[in-house]
């Protein structure tokens, strides 16, 4: 395991070169075999060879950073490289990974977008992501800011009562956390499901990792869902990927004047289907994995506290829009103070959203 | 031939008492001051000369010699003219000795002998040892703060020598009225809405919480910071004594009766370091000395030079800026009420549905004031802009008065309980004195085991529980309580 770690962490490591190598049978021995002096694949500079061959002691630093921060290993032939990235024609051809991939093994569905996403947007991605992982599918996302990031904590959210577990695709090492301000979910992902990445542990989030990550993400997904995006970015690299090979990519559709949607109603508009509830995502899904579960789709089951009744009259002042604790006074005439601590309350239940001042509603 | 004379030198916002001794002996003429004066002092030389002769004198054309002898700064400045003058005038046998026992003087004179008032009349009067201190008529209700009936005035030269020589009568106080406190206290009431951040500037003046204000230009964040001097306690006498020490020693005008209303500070962003936390030769009290026993306000906090930013770190701890020199350290009063502004975004342009601005540019535009400063910030309030059904409503506004009198008791309750206001409770005491019943505890550890609560977050937050519990008269510390200390302690940028 840490001779393929070793291979994937070499100096002027390609993913080309890394193929080769890999392919050439079991890492350990190839380790060895390079480190002996062989060239063990044609077509190599000989300037890479001696950069690898003084590499000697890579493969025991890999194998403690990995074991330090828990991060398991695995390479094409290799035992528990996932069963669903075997058929890919451009697979990785070494795994990183942290956590259960026992969580690659339910359906998969992938949500994805823009990282400056719309609050809709966000909530949208968070409500999906809350049922898919309520009706046992696994969330693929890559733990970017925006919609990455709000479908992952809905699948969080969930947690307790679900059996479908977060996946989470990740450019850099999986032991550098990217964007640091997700640390926490980063964490917990790994302990409720998995993170997997081609970076060797400690290898930075490069920009040119992204798109690379994108095409792992693709081919782990059976459904892509696009939430929002631009007409170009990230995510539309994805939607390529995915195309290439065959999954089903579904867009949700947004408002024709919010430039956040101009790539999902684009997708639309080329014929991709619509996702406007969990159910779309799941009549999807089970055109490929052979039908519906048993009963139709478990619709969201809101474990959040019931509201009190003058919680309830709270929640029905926002009418839908987003709300100052002013407005919320006057339009429910209770006191200044009584109010912040019913939004208090209602915001540790999930009930409610502050951002710079203004509240919001989070109705189910 | 020898004259030792009482007089004191201004060290920080302080007066140290100092005796000018002057020999006047056989030799050469000649002028010398030693004992370490600063350039302002050995510059006394010639205005003391010139000012003698403006006042009929006859300078002795002998080897005079001045010392200052007192605390081992250097020490000086152009207070001691006065005393230097009366000095060389007892030595050279113009005045007889008798007349200045237990009398003290300072004061710069003008070359045609007249008394220049001094800035730092008060403490330099206060400090001054002896029966009686003679100052600058132009600073004597200054100096009477200091020094009460003791401090007489004094015109000129002319008229201090007609008085020792036994011609005149030291002339009364009551000729010279000083100026009045005339700060208007704003009225709470002039900011229509903003009742959440009114609830919050109540909360901090209680429990001399600092407080920060995230919020689009135009919403009032000035506006409602002017107001907070009205509804913080009075200032009791001692503290009413230490602002006017500081005011004083700062050169600012005084008031004849110290204000009982807290000062209010507002530097502004492109002030100096120096400006703001005090400094120069000889050390001037800066802005955070001004603000002692009250507010300091930064608008635009992050347009402040972070290093200034840094330097109020030590005021915020311990109540008073150090300022240390290669040959001395002055220690100046520094305890305030922190109030920062800011806007929540570089584009500085709030819509409901979120400006241009990434989440990566308004996280770095907040984060010019993060990590320790920011921790200090126990009440931290987001304002938005009115619609105008809040601005047009008819709900009265409560006016200063009536928060004022809360915030009074608030702080009366606190003072009985911990001697204290509420942020300064030490964490070993805060179980004792702000006990959480089983619902509030809860509330805090789902915060802690969320995330959302530090270690160090979690002891803010149970004092400003308390603080929000003092002001609803409540004597234990309730889930409500903790909630509404919660949401003034909301992250920022949180998204």
């Amino acid at each position: 395991m840490r001779h393929a770690a070793a291979l994937a962490a070499l100096p002027l490591q390609t993913h080309a070169r890394l193929r080769r190598l890999v392919l050439c049978g079991d890492p350990e021995v190839t380790w060895r075999r390079i480190m002996a002096g062989e060239r063990v694949v044609a077509g190599i500079d000989e300037r890479v060879w001696r950069a690898w061959r003084s590499s000697e002691g890579l493969e025991d630093t890999m194998g403690e950073r990995c074991a330090e921060s828990g991060i398991g290993v695995t390479w094409m032939g290799g035992p528990g490289y996932p069963a669903v990235l075997l058929r890919d024609p451009n697979r990785p051809a070494v795994l990183f990974h942290r956590g259960d991939t026992g969580a690659l093994a339910h359906p998969r569905v992938g949500i994805v977008g823009t990282r400056a996403a719309s609050r809709a947007g966000s909530a949208f991605a968070r409500r999906l992501g809350h049922d898919l992982a309520l009706n046992g599918v696994s969330v693929v996302s890559g733990l970017a800011r925006g919609i990455d990031i709000a479908a992952h904590r809905g699948v969080l959210a969930a947690f307790g009562n679900s059996v479908g577990a977060p996946v989470g695709v990740v450019a850099g090492g999986i032991d550098v956390v990217y964007p640091a301000e997700h640390a926490r979910e980063w964490e917990e992902v790994c302990s409720r499901g998995v993170v997997v990445s081609e970076a060797p542990p400690g290898t930075p989030p490069e920009t040119h990792r992204f798109p690379l990550r994108n095409r792992i993400l693709a081919a782990l997904c059976d459904v892509l869902v696009v939430v929002e995006s631009r007409a170009r970015g990230g995510s539309m690299i994805t939607v390529r990927e995915a195309a290439t090979r065959g999954v089903t990519v579904m867009a949700v559709p947004g408002s024709p004047s919010s430039p956040v949607s101009d790539g999902t109603n684009a997708l639309l508009r080329d014929g991709c289907a619509p996702v406007t509830d969990v159910e779309d995502v799941l009549v999807a899904l089970s055109l490929q994995s052979g039908g519906l579960p048993a009963g139709g789709p478990l619709r969201s089951v809101d474990t959040r506290r019931r509201p009190d009744a003058d919680e309830q009259n709270l929640l029905a002042a926002f009418a839908g829009l987003p709300r100052t604790c002013e407005e919320l006074v006057l339009a429910t005439g209770r006191s200044r103070f009584d109010t912040g601590v019913a939004l208090g309350r209602l915001e540790a239940d999930g009930w409610v959203s502050h951002d710079n001042g203004w509240w919001e509603a989070l109705l189910a | 031939m020898y004259a030792a004379i009482n007089s004191s030198t201004l060290h920080g916002v302080f007066g140290a008492p100092i005796t000018v001794e002057v020999h006047i002996g056989h030799g050469l003429p000649g002028f010398a001051v030693v004992g370490q004066p600063d350039e302002a002092c050995r510059e006394s030389r010639d205005r003391v000369r010139a000012a003698l002769l403006c006042s009929g004198v006859e300078w002795p054309n002998r080897r005079i010699t001045v010392n200052l002898a007192g605390p081992a700064e250097k020490r000086g400045g152009s207070t001691a003219d006065l005393a230097i003058a009366v000095g060389v005038l007892v030595a050279n046998g113009d005045v007889p000795a008798e007349a200045v026992d237990g009398t003290a003087f300072f004061g710069e004179l003008g070359l045609d002998g007249s008394l220049r008032p001094s800035s730092g009349a008060a403490p330099l009067a206060f400090s001054a040892s002896g029966s009686r201190v003679v100052v600058p008529a132009a600073s004597i209700h200054e100096a009477m703060l200091g020094a009460g009936r003791r401090a007489v005035p004094a015109a000129s030269l002319r008229e201090v020598i007609a008085v020792l020589k036994g011609e005149e009568q030291w002339s009364s106080a009551a000729q010279h009225p000083g100026p009045e406190d005339v700060r208007a206290v704003l009225d709470l009431a002039d900011v229509r809405g903003q009742h959440q951040a009114k609830f919050a500037l109540e909360v901090a003046a209680a429990g001399q919480h600092h407080a920060l204000m995230i919020g689009p230009p135009g919403v009032g964040k000035s506006m409602l910071a002017k107001r907070l001097p009205g509804i913080l306690p009075a200032l009791n006498e001692e503290a009413a004594f230490e602002v006017s020490m500081v005011r004083s020693a700062a050169g600012l005008p005084t008031p004849v009766a110290p204000g009982r209303v807290p000062p209010f500070r507002a530097p502004h962003h492109t002030s100096s370091t120096v400006s703001v936390v005090g400094g120069g030769s000889p050390v001037r009290p800066g802005e955070v000395s001004l603000a002692h026993h009250g507010v300091l306000f930064l608008d635009e906090m992050g347009e402040f030079a972070p290093t200034l930013l840094d330097a109020l770190r030590q005021p915020l701890e311990e109540g008073t800026i150090r300022i240390a020199r290669a040959r001395s350290s002055v220690e100046l009063p520094a305890r305030f009420l922190l109030v920062g502004a800011s806007n929540p975004c570089p584009c500085a342009n709030e819509q409901v549905t979120g400006c241009g601005c990434t989440p990566q540019m308004r996280r770095r535009y907040l984060r010019r004031f993060s990590g320790p400063l920011l921790d200090r910030f126990d009440v931290r309030m987001w304002l938005t802009r009115p619609r105008t059904e809040a601005v047009l409503s008819a709900v009265p506004e409560e006016p200063s008065a009536t928060v004022a009198a809360r915030v009074a008791s608030a702080r009366d309750t606190a003072m009985r309980r911990q001697g204290c206001p509420n942020s300064l409770i030490a964490p070993s005491a805060i179980d004792e004195v702000a006990p959480l019943d089983a619902p509030a505890r809860a509330v805090l550890e789902a915060g802690l085991r969320r995330g959302a609560l530090t270690a160090r977050g979690y002891h803010r937050v149970r004092r400003v529980a308390r603080t929000v519990a003092d002001l609803r008269g409540d004597a234990s510390v309730g889930e409500e309580h903790v909630r509404a200390a919660l949401g003034l302690r909301r992250e920022l940028g949180d998204r």
